[in-house]
């Protein structure tokens, strides 16, 4: 009997460790969790869509090439709705699930919200393209990133290259008030403009909203002026900003025009027939002609996966962002957080396929990552060539803060 | 220096539209004491049926390919449905309830065409290539004139001079006028309601066309909430010009879009920001010194 009984104990013993064992090892690979707060209805989900399918892409890369650390990674996505709270609720539920890292909307105001849950909790948080330095040590906190540059270098980038490449001398700026992203982008190019050719060479400054059904007000100032510049920077985005350019051509105002990132892409250029000399600062071209053959590849594997193109450029920024987490991880050994964010802000020119990318614990954006210069010709955007912006924005003018 | 006269061309182009817009609102309003909030939507999906709806973000053209009369006819009759559409399920189950009422459910109509235009189309904005040799300028004595502003001007006062006729000599028109003065009264004579009533959606349905046509031409863009900002203004200017009456509709609406072009073109850089907080002021400024408006309707005094 008490045989039996130690050996029902030894085998229970046996079973027990075994057990644990198993467990032990299960927790090793264990999946590594990823989670979305992103708006996949509402009008927001147009730029989170883009960027978020191509995180996506990166994430079945990383699985299919063996996980990361051996680790295979799960995605889990709550739908935000394009709405503030419950972009909070989104965050602080995923928080709650335990991911490793926490992926927010592509806007400050919109992402800001879950982006503090996940802050707040000590996770890596990471918007797929604010432009906003806000969204970094400053505004949310110290684990929080965003995968885009600063607004005010897409500004400094097409100002500088249209002065030194295109030898435009003076400049006329056109503002739209609408959203804080066009103030920053227009700072951004009149601080550039004036470092290198001085305050005079900005001739006026207008305004305009975005939802203006009219801008032939400020067509007749910029017409009106004694000497017409040799370039108007529009800083708007789309609607407001196509329906502005068209007006400008329609007028008859053939100056070139300069534009900020929001700009880029073909599917607005129907409302310009013919456009031409209009220039902009873009992450990459999605038509085939980007100088950097990684990039057209992107667009080819796109295709394959999601059967389409990328809808937008801004895709890219989401296929780094998964890069930029899963390279750091690789080095910190584990997804521990401090570890992470310990890699991450020592990256110096880090190569990514978006381009080097640069943090410090101070600043979490981008302000000096090279640009894609691109031009409209035969109702498409072009690729002319990669330009570096030298001049780089002061923290006082990257949060708008004094002069 | 700016060239005044451009300036004041800029203007009248502009106060031309939201006169349209406002005249649309001015109507409903008259004859039902609904501030029609949808109205700004009627027009949104009068411009997105120029395209086929899809979520392609450059999407084959619908109406937009065809001819250009037969164009203009469909972006119409689309407005018109909805319209009457929405007379006949939002707002005349609701006849005899208050105006707030009316309000709300005037903004649930609202938000449904926007979210349902957002479902099909996706909320990124489109462009469309229409009217672009509309656009054009032509250059007279060194005043530019867009023939797109051109075009409004025109459209503006025929269909003023067409809205006097209609309400004046017409057995309908006379009919709205008087339902609009007094509703009740007007029935017990013998005016029908529901034909009076729709009749009046069916024109601000056409107006809708029309202002979408427009700004279409103008702007070359399709957007979810292109219509919310005219629409605002109109409201606006039917305040300014006697909440009611037809002619202050066209003349606060024509107000507002010059008071709007005259503060961008002459407020200082630093003020400019500040441009519609200026066409509100006006709003405030008109209410204290004549608080029915510019031109009150007979029905507004009789109701204080």
């Amino acid at each position: 009997m008490s045989l039996f009984r130690s050996t029902l104990r030894a085998a229970a013993f046996l079973g027990a460790t075994f057990l644990s064992m198993n467990l032990t090892a299960q927790a090793e690979e264990k999946p590594i969790q990823i989670g979305f707060a992103i708006a996949e209805s509402g009008w927001l989900h147009n730029y989170d869509g883009p960027p978020f399918k191509a995180a996506v892409m990166r994430i079945e890369e990383i699985n299919k090439a063996g996980g990361l650390n051996g680790r295979k990674i799960e995605y889990k996505v709550i739908d935000t709705k394009t709405e503030r709270e419950r972009s909070a609720t989104a965050g602080a539920e995923l928080v709650e699930a335990g991911v490793d890292l926490l992926v927010v909307s592509c806007d400050y105001d919109f992402g800001a919200p879950a982006a503090l849950a996940g802050n707040q909790a000590k996770i890596i948080t990471m918007s797929l393209c604010a432009a906003d330095p806000k969204m970094g040590v400053q505004g949310v906190g110290p684990y929080a990133f965003t995968a885009n540059s600063a607004a005010q270098s897409e500004g400094i980038a097409i100002a500088e290259y249209a002065q030194k490449k295109l030898g435009l001398k003076t400049a006329y700026v056109l503002e739209d008030l609408t959203i804080e992203y066009n103030k920053s982008a227009c700072a951004g190019f009149r601080a550039a403009w004036i470092n290198g050719g001085g305050e005079a060479s900005i001739l006026g400054n207008d305004t305009f909203k975005n939802d203006d059904p009219s801008i032939a007000a400020q067509i007749t100032r910029l017409k009106s002026l004694p000497t017409q510049p040799d370039a108007v920077f529009v800083c708007s985005f789309t609607p407001g900003g196509a329906s502005a350019v068209r007006q400008i051509r329609a007028a008859g105002v053939e100056l070139p025009i300069l534009a900020n990132t929001a700009m880029v892409d073909n599917y607005w250029l129907n409302s310009a027939p013919g456009l031409k000399n209009f220039y902009l600062a873009a992450f990459m071209s999605l038509y085939g002609d980007d100088p950097r053959p990684e990039m057209n590849k992107f667009v080819e594997d796109h295709k394959a996966r999601w059967s389409e193109a990328p809808v937008s450029s801004y895709a890219v920024l989401g296929y780094s962002l998964i890069e930029q987490w899963a390279y750091a991880v690789e080095k910190a050994g584990g997804t521990d957080s401090d570890k992470v964010l310990e890699v991450m802000n020592t990256y110096k020119d880090q190569p990514f396929l978006v381009g080097p990318t640069s943090y410090t614990p101070e600043l979490h954006i981008q302000t000096a990552r090279p640009w894609l210069i691109m031009k409209v010709e035969n109702e498409s955007f072009r690729a002319v060539e990669i330009y570096r912006n030298s001049f780089t924005p002061s923290m006082e003018l990257l949060f708008r803060v004094g002069n | 220096m700016l060239n005044f006269i451009q300036v004041l061309f800029d203007a009248a182009a502009l106060g031309s539209l939201y006169a349209l817009v406002a005249l649309a609102i001015g109507l409903v309003f008259g004859i039902m004491r609904l501030i029609n909030f949808a109205q700004g939507d009627y027009l949104t999906i009068g411009a997105y049926a120029l395209v086929v709806p899809t979520a392609s973000v450059t999407p084959p053209l619908l109406f937009g390919a065809l001819p250009w009369p037969l164009m203009v006819a469909g972006v119409l009759a689309t407005c018109i449905i909805v319209a009457l559409l929405t007379e006949r399920i939002a707002f005349r189950p609701l006849r005899n309830a208050n105006p707030a009422t009316l309000l709300i459910s005037s903004f649930a109509v609202s938000y449904f065409i926007q979210h349902a235009l957002m479902l099909v189309h996706t909320g990124r904005p489109k462009s469309i290539a229409m009217g672009s040799s509309l656009a054009q300028a032509i250059d007279i004595f060194g005043v530019r004139i867009p023939g797109v502003q051109l075009v409004t001007m025109t459209v503006t006062v025929s269909l003023l001079i067409g809205f006097v006729i209609l309400l004046k000599k017409t057995a309908i028109g006379i009919q709205m006028r008087a339902a609009a003065e007094n509703f009740q009264m007007a029935r017990l004579l013998g005016v029908r309601a529901n034909k009076v009533i729709a009749f009046g959606f069916a024109l601000s349905g056409f107006l809708a066309g029309i202002v979408s046509l427009l700004l279409v031409a103008q702007t070359g863009t399709l957007d979810i909430k292109m219509g919310i900002m005219p629409v605002i203004f109109a409201f606006f200017a039917t305040v300014i010009g006697g909440m009611g009456s037809l002619a202050g509709a066209a003349l606060g609406g024509f107000l507002v879009g010059v008071t709007s072009v005259l503060l961008q073109a002459y407020l200082p850089p630093d003020l400019r920001a500040f441009r519609d907080a200026g066409v509100f002021a006006l709003v405030i400024l008109v209410l204290l010194v004549r608080p029915k408006g510019l031109i009150p309707s007979s029905a507004s005094r009789e109701r204080v």
